[in-house]
């Protein structure tokens, strides 16, 4: 036979009953794997001697009284995080979630409680331009979460789906390579109110030295009242564990995530939709462009605006189990991604080509 | 000595994440810690990292994932070999330990000796790539075949190899550090 792998020599080393008896009757008669066992030995015993530490016990109740007592100077648990949320990114999803935000307010039907409940995706292209222009958000109110986002992530498949309320959606067949093994993230439903504030705004953008468009009467005050979830999260293959998970440029887009969530609802106090539509289209920095792609969108109260950053993603219509979805991306495995209502809000994205995400999107039971 | 098998950790049965996060670090603590003492060779500073990758678990993870243990171990591996790099603090305070210990009347030749090998190892350790550091810290720690590669993310086939392979790379950067 062949001279025993530095591998197997190794296992010799702390377990002599690691190799087969015919490895072993190699070994008796070969002087050169008798050689590098010795190499392979005077190593694993220098190692081991200066990796010895002197003994340390460690109270791991008092650890635990410390770390629970401390004051968390850490933000809420928001769960899984990707590389789009380092620092320097925090500006552009600021800016992306008003625009989330705008479209759904300035496409709700007139003066209903309920002013928006999307039964459809449509895609609504957003340029880098729309993008930097932007007002932030949180200089018009308060925003606040009545029940934060507290997502679990690794959780039995039982748990996540007592939390969503629905079944996990099975895949069909996945592509070659795909991983089978599935991590469940579990995401509690949470609510989230935004108070307008007139003095607010108007400070803001004085401080900007722009002047803005005056609040439509009862608006001052008024709350939009924003409720996500519960959802159902499935992670394809071995999560990303970053050695240090705060570190999330270290976490790389998986090659497969299934969502399911119960699709959101805004309600609205004190002002209508026309006049929330009316008002926020007029602000300074919402470009003509994305005004009117926005008022183009049909049926604004049941339909989900999904922003495409123009020039970043590419988006198209596709047939989803029966329905009318957005796919984000493309064909080169870079990333993609397949949105679609039915009943609840579906996603599918991953490393993987689109027309792949299409068929597992399709495959769904 | 059993290299395949992973020695199961039974924990009861909890109502709630909280209860399972405190079982999980009373069970793991111990293990946590010891790593990062491994490699940093203080007890206090591997207190300190074996806090801080409990508290990064908890915030991002449920207590009743199957891969804690795998991630706790790996994640304290790396984030005490990642201090070891910012070597300037550690020198310093192994300069400080050295005074500490000449004053108790040890051999102070026999202090110098174990002084300078614990700097040669952390020296060599911050050199190797971040794996076979990892590999050799879990190992030492007592972690068999089978944890090693759930905490490294690769088959429990490959371990041996990988053992060996950092084996060889730790003794060439210790020489290295002082040639004899």
């Amino acid at each position: 036979m062949s001279h025993l792998s530095e591998g197997a020599l190794r296992r010799m080393f702390d377990d002599p009953n690691a190799v087969t008896g015919t490895e072993r009757e190699h070994f008796a008669s070969c002087t050169e794997c008798q050689g590098r066992y010795a190499q392979t030995s005077a190593d694993a015993t220098a190692a081991s001697r200066l990796l010895t530490v002197p003994a340390a016990t460690f109270d791991a109740d008092a650890a635990y009284r410390r770390v629970t007592a401390a004051p968390s100077s850490q933000s809420p648990r928001f769960g899984w995080r990707l590389p789009i949320l380092r620092q320097s990114a925090r500006r552009p999803i600021a800016v992306l979630a008003f625009a989330v935000a705008l479209a759904v307010i300035a496409t709700a039907s007139v003066n209903v409680s309920q002013i928006f409940a999307p039964t459809q995706v449509k895609p609504v292209p957003v340029s880098v331009a729309d993008l930097q222009s932007l007002p932030d958000l949180s200089t018009y109110g308060t925003f606040a979460w009545s029940k934060e986002p507290t997502p679990q992530v690794g959780v039995p498949q039982a748990d996540a789906e007592k939390t969503a309320g629905f079944s996990a959606p099975k895949t069909g067949t996945l592509p070659a390579g795909v991983s089978t093994n599935v991590t469940y993230i579990a995401v509690p439903q949470a609510v989230a109110t935004f108070t307008f504030s007139a003095a607010k705004a108007e400070a803001a953008a004085a401080a900007q030295g722009k002047t803005l468009p005056k609040m439509p009467a009862g608006m001052d005050g008024s709350t939009l009242t924003l409720t996500v979830g519960p959802a159902l999260i499935e992670v394809f293959g071995e999560l990303p564990q970053g050695a240090n998970a705060s570190d999330a440029s270290q976490l790389a887009l998986p090659q497969l995530i299934v969502a399911a969530s119960k699709a959101p609802v805004v309600t609205s106090s004190g002002v209508s939709a026309s006049e929330l539509e009316d008002y926020l289209l007029k602000q300074p920095g919402i470009t003509p462009a994305l005004a009117a792609d926005i008022k183009a969108l049909s049926d604004p109260t049941h339909t989900l605006p999904i922003p495409v950053p123009v020039g970043y993603a590419t988006s198209s219509n596709v047939t989803v189990q029966g329905v009318q979805g957005v796919a984000l991306g493309d064909n080169t495995g870079a990333g993609a991604a397949v949105i679609w209502i039915k009943g609840n809000v579906y996603f599918v994205g991953g490393s993987l080509k689109q027309s792949d995400l299409v068929s597992i999107a399709n495959g769904l039971t | 000595m059993n290299l395949e098998v992973a020695p199961e950790r039974s924990r009861p049965a909890l109502s709630s994440e909280q209860d399972s996060f405190e079982a999980l670090f009373k069970a793991e603590y111990g293990r946590v810690a010891g790593i990062a003492n491994r490699v940093l060779g203080d007890a206090q500073e591997a207190e300190d990292v074996a806090q801080e990758v409990f508290i990064d678990f908890h915030r991002l993870h449920s207590a009743r994932a199957q891969y804690a243990a795998a991630w706790l171990y790996r994640a304290s591996a790396h984030t005490a070999l990642n201090r070891l790099r910012g070597r300037r603090r550690r020198e310093k305070r192994e300069h400080a330990a050295a005074h500490d210990e000449s004053g108790q009347a040890l051999d102070p030749q026999r202090v110098a000796e174990a002084n300078e090998q614990r700097r040669r190892l952390r020296t060599a350790l911050a050199r190797l790539p971040k794996k076979p550091a990892a590999v050799l810290v879990l190992r030492s720690s007592g972690l068999s075949y089978a944890e090693v590669a759930e905490a490294i993310g690769v088959s429990t086939g490959q371990i041996g190899t990988l053992l060996r392979r950092a084996e060889a790379a730790l003794r060439k950067e210790v020489n290295r550090e002082s040639p004899e």
